[in-house]
């Protein structure tokens, strides 16, 4: 069907694609094993032949990377299983329970899913001033939590699972609880990871919030010390920069391989209807 | 497969939810903060803007203080923020969440913020204890006083301040065979000097920022983006600590200059020496990279305090590698410092252990703990010596101090209490005004007097 | 209790916790921005009402009325950049080609969506120095002076857009991946017959196929570029100038660094406004030229 020629091109511009978007991951990685003293020198070193360390024990001493890792897994984590378990029992009542005003409550949810954060900051950080949890992490957890876009999600999936099972359950007396918890939860299982990676991904990533929220560096998230670190430093090696960039990719890489295809069916879901 | 399955599943999804319990309540205190030291006791809260290894630098000066005063627990707080303007920013935001310190670190970009929204007067106290802060006065230059007084009142002393100065590369003045030139040089000797330097390095770096950036080339050509006025008032202070000086109760300033004819000058300089290839366009926010270019020879020359020093030979210069030389004379030869010193906050419930926190860290004592290193110039004069820059500091080093006393009209950066909104209107017309034409001068002046001047209303309404 | 009413209860008891969360945590503060829009506050002084003021003084506000104009020619210019990178990628992934290299390809486009656009900017804004960045170096060797990437108004946004388009183009490709392994084999086969091959068979035969999924990912990166902030925050801070101010960033310096929490609200709901807007129109759109099987 396709010619030899076009084949070719069409390779070539592949390829040229692939080094674009690789490269300057790659061009991070090697210049963090720079020594500090060499950071700022061109060429560039593509290979790392001599690689040096330093700058990742710098980026320990300097910035207290272990601290930032804890808070961005803690606000990552809490985040992720409070919208899984959220989403899912949301998910579950709009797919598979009936009752006056559903729709207009299911309705109310999807559309939030239209506003963005940005929108709503300065009265949720005045919520936040009045529950007390100013410069906490837990001003970052508790508004991420409900999650409009994780119960649709839900929803989809719980409709997508045989009615019969739950049908049969009830008629053995099983109560709404047992239907749910023994029979369709662990069904839902893939489901809820999908929300989970997702919630993550975003979380993980997440600058605008902890720059607004978090004032005290031991609330740092780790983008947010990057940012500073970045500002701040008067090393003036980018080396060590770099190096806090590279390790901050590390646990986003682990989700890409190994739970890329969540990632992927959770961001094409909003996609298919 | 199919009945197991669920079975298992359900046992994941249990002993997932156990963990996720016990996960959450273990980590309680660090979801609330509770676990921050100090965070809900009863301690004297000093913030700082900087890295918790400078607020544990800090905690030195704290238990010299707790040995002299055991009944004040103190608890130093730190904070990061990219720049002055964004640590004001997160203390406005304390303030706003309730989360607000008692005293606070600062400097003269926020002197009048402070003093107008959130600072004690320290007048009262100051002459109260007259005689244990006596020492103190007698050892700092009364241009670093002046900058922190407001409208009569003093609220801040003084403890480091940086003059900018010029830096230069001897490295890059080697290798073009140029000199390093004298004290008395003036603009056009700076002109020549940057179009000696061939090639192989950046001759001006500077960033846009009230310090360091467009105002030294103000104030040395006899002007400034805003009005200069001074003050009445303070006559007590300066004949208590100053007898024979002549000193006002602070700038003010309260309207844009911006369209003056030697403003234009000055940035049209600037825009030449950029046009010409002999600076870089103003970089915007702070210089972590400066240092590095600085240190490695690719900058001949840019404009710093005495704070670079620490920071250069951290990054490998020695101090044969560079001097530090006055800002060029043009019409003048006034100097920008600015300076920095701890603020009591108007809402602390500690204002007396604020007081003791103030005046000892005012003590030659706790400032030598707090100096040990030229990562700044201290305040007293007595304190600038050999030992502070031996192995480090360059040739030059008395300059830093030397720069107030042999241009007494130096002043302060101009920042009002309106600090943000007029930083931000300067960084962001000064920027356009030089990277266009020679006729994009004189727009952007003008719309940054339109800028200044929404500001300056908006705050009388 | 009865099945019935434990049913009931159950139901409640699942859907409190995002009822009650969307509803505190986005719902009242929308509520929140519409009346704090109407007022004047620092949080340090008491409110004080202002009627529409916030409203008619950003009309007036050069610095809004240009991150606007900015963030206009963001979104146009970085969806239009992500789409056509996206379907170009996706049709050349799609094409006939070993198993492994396609995943491959379609692992390493999918990316960069997996990194913090916080950590992305800092990186970028090294390669993209003046002085020191590798761009500029390789420039150089093919004779280019350097060109002030971030220094100068006009390169700016230039770079804001290639560091946002870097990182998310992966996402829309993801979408028309999707779109395009769903147009049936025989669409193709039967077009074949027909001579339509090359930009023609893209042309009359694939984009009218994915156009529903185009539409949607035209909708979602729209949505998304509407409100960049975290790029060039980073990148430029806004400058130089005010060339590289998007409205999310007005809306981020009028409350966190001006506390003018009111004006915020005023231009948050614009935005809002404007967001709604757009997706109204382009499903409007929609409906006369996406074709639906």
């Amino acid at each position: 069907m396709t010619r030899k020629l076009p084949s070719l091109a069409r390779y070539a511009a592949l390829a040229v694609a692939a080094v674009l978007t690789l490269g300057p991951v790659w061009w991070t990685f090697t210049t963090s094993l720079r020594p500090a003293a060499e950071s700022f020198s061109l060429p560039p070193s593509f290979f790392p032949l001599s690689p040096d360390f330093s700058s990742y024990a710098a980026v320990f001493e300097q910035i207290g990377v272990p601290l930032l890792v804890l808070n961005s897994a803690l606000v990552t984590g809490v985040i992720a299983v409070g919208q899984m378990i959220t989403a899912a029992m949301a998910g579950y009542v709009f797919a598979r329970m009936e009752f006056r005003g559903k729709n207009a409550l299911f309705a109310i949810v999807l559309s939030t899913m239209m506003v963005p954060a940005q929108v709503t900051i300065v009265p949720v950080f005045m919520l936040i001033r009045g529950m007390g949890l100013s410069d906490t992490l837990l001003a970052l957890i508790l508004p991420a939590i409900p999650t409009a876009f994780g119960t649709f999600l839900m929803r989809q999936y719980f409709l997508g699972l045989p009615l019969e099972l739950g049908e049969a359950a009830a008629i053995d007396g099983a109560s709404p609880w047992r239907t749910f918890s023994s029979i369709y939860a662990p069904l839902a299982l893939p489901g809820m990871a999908i929300v989970g990676v997702l919630a993550f991904n975003f979380h993980w990533n997440e600058f605008f919030r902890p720059l607004i929220f978090m004032i005290s560096e031991q609330n740092y998230t780790l983008p947010l010390g990057l940012v500073t670190l970045q500002g701040n430093l008067g090393t003036g090696s980018i080396s060590v920069v770099l190096a806090g960039v590279v390790l901050s990719m590390v646990p986003a890489v682990v989700v890409f391989l190994f739970g890329q295809r969540y990632l992927r069916e959770g961001l094409t879901a909003g996609a298919s209807k | 497969m199919a009945t197991r399955s669920p079975l298992t599943r359900r046992a994941l999804l249990g002993a997932a939810g156990l963990a996720g319990v016990a996960g959450t309540a273990a980590a309680w205190p660090r979801l609330t903060g509770a676990d921050i030291p100090g965070r809900g006791d009863d301690a004297l809260t000093v913030l700082i803007l900087g890295t918790a290894q400078d607020a544990a630098g800090r905690q030195q000066i704290a238990d010299a203080f707790t040995e002299e005063h055991p009944d004040i627990p103190v608890r130093i707080q730190s904070v990061q923020a990219t720049d002055w303007g964004d640590f004001f920013a997160k203390i406005l935001t304390m303030v706003a969440s309730g989360t607000q310190p008692d005293v606070v670190y600062t400097a003269t970009e926020g002197a009048q913020l402070f003093a107008e929204r959130l600072a004690l007067p320290l007048d009262d106290y100051l002459l109260r204890d007259a005689d244990a802060v006596r020492d103190y006065f007698e050892d700092v230059h009364p241009s670093l006083i002046e900058a922190f007084m407001y409208k009569g009142s003093l609220y801040q002393l003084p403890l480091d301040f940086n003059a900018a100065n010029m830096y230069l590369n001897l490295d890059v003045l080697e290798r073009n065979g140029l000199e390093m030139p004298g004290e008395d040089w003036n603009r056009d000797d700076f002109t020549e000097l940057l179009r000696g330097m061939q090639g192989d390095a950046t001759p001006y770096y500077w960033t846009n920022r009230l310090f360091g950036g467009i105002v030294p080339w103000l104030y040395v050509n006899d002007t400034s983006f805003l009005t200069e006025e001074r003050a009445q008032g303070g006559e007590q202070l300066w004949s208590t600590f100053y007898p024979g000086e002549e000193r006002s109760g602070g700038y003010l300033w309260t309207g844009s200059n911006a369209t003056h004819e030697r403003v234009h000058e000055s940035v049209e300089y600037l825009r030449t020496l950029v046009q010409d290839g002999l600076a870089v366009r103003p970089e915007e926010g702070g210089g972590n990279t400066l240092v590095g270019l600085f240190a490695s020879g690719r900058i001949g020359s840019t404009p710093a305090g005495g704070y670079w020093v620490q920071g250069l030979a951290e990054g490998g210069m020695t101090a044969e590698q560079y001097d530090v030389q006055f800002f060029p004379r043009w019409r003048t030869q006034r100097h920008q410092f600015g300076a920095a010193g701890y603020a009591v906050m108007k809402t602390t419930e500690k204002a007396d252990q604020a007081w003791e926190w103030i005046k000892f860290t005012a003590s030659k004592q706790a400032m030598q703990l707090a100096f040990p290193t030229p990562s700044t110039t201290p305040t007293r004069r007595s304190m600038v010596t050999d030992s502070l820059y031996t192995g480090v500091g360059p040739e030059h080093w008395s300059r830093f101090y030397d720069t107030l006393d042999r241009f007494p009209t130096s002043g302060p950066i101009p920042a009002p209490p309106q600090q943000a909104a007029v930083e931000t209107a300067l960084i962001r017309n000064i920027s356009t005004a030089l990277s266009g034409g020679a006729g994009g001068v004189a727009r952007a002046l003008a719309a940054l007097d339109r800028d200044l001047r929404a500001v300056f209303t908006e705050e009388d309404a | 209790m009865t099945t019935d009413s434990r049913g009931t209860l159950l139901r409640w008891i699942f859907l409190a916790p995002t009822m009650l969360g969307v509803g505190l945590f986005v719902l009242v503060p929308i509520v929140g921005s519409l009346v704090l829009a109407f007022f004047r506050w620092d949080i340090i002084t008491s409110p004080r009402f202002v009627g529409l003021q916030n409203f008619t003084d950003l009309a007036a506000d050069s610095t809004v009325a240009v991150s606007f104009l900015n963030t206009a020619v963001f979104v146009v210019v970085a969806v239009a950049a992500q789409l056509a990178i996206a379907m170009l990628l996706a049709v050349l992934v799609q094409s006939r080609m070993p198993a492994w290299l396609r995943v491959f390809f379609r692992s390493t486009f999918f990316f960069p969506l997996v990194l913090s656009a916080a950590s992305v900017s800092i990186l970028m804004k090294y390669l993209f120095n003046e002085s020191y960045g590798v761009i500029n170096w390789a420039l150089s060797l093919v004779g280019i002076p350097a060109v002030p990437w971030l220094t100068s108004p006009q390169w700016a946004m230039v770079v804001v857009i290639a560091v946002y388009v870097w990182q998310n183009f992966g996402f829309s490709f993801l979408l028309f991946i999707g779109g395009l392994a769903a147009v049936p084999q025989e669409v193709y086969e039967a077009g074949a017959i027909d001579g339509a091959t090359g930009w023609r068979r893209f042309r009359h035969l694939t984009l009218p196929l994915v156009s529903p999924t185009v539409l949607v990912a035209s909708v979602m990166a729209i949505i998304s570029a509407l409100q960049v902030f975290d790029q060039p925050y980073v990148l430029t801070r806004g400058g130089p100038g005010d060339s590289t101010r998007t409205v999310v960033m007005v809306i981020y310096e009028s409350a966190f660094r001006e506390l003018e929490f009111g004006r915020a609200s005023a231009i948050g709901l614009v935005l809002m406004v404007l967001i709604m807007l757009v997706t109204a129109a382009q499903f409007r759109l929609a409906r006369r030229f996406v074709f639906y099987q």
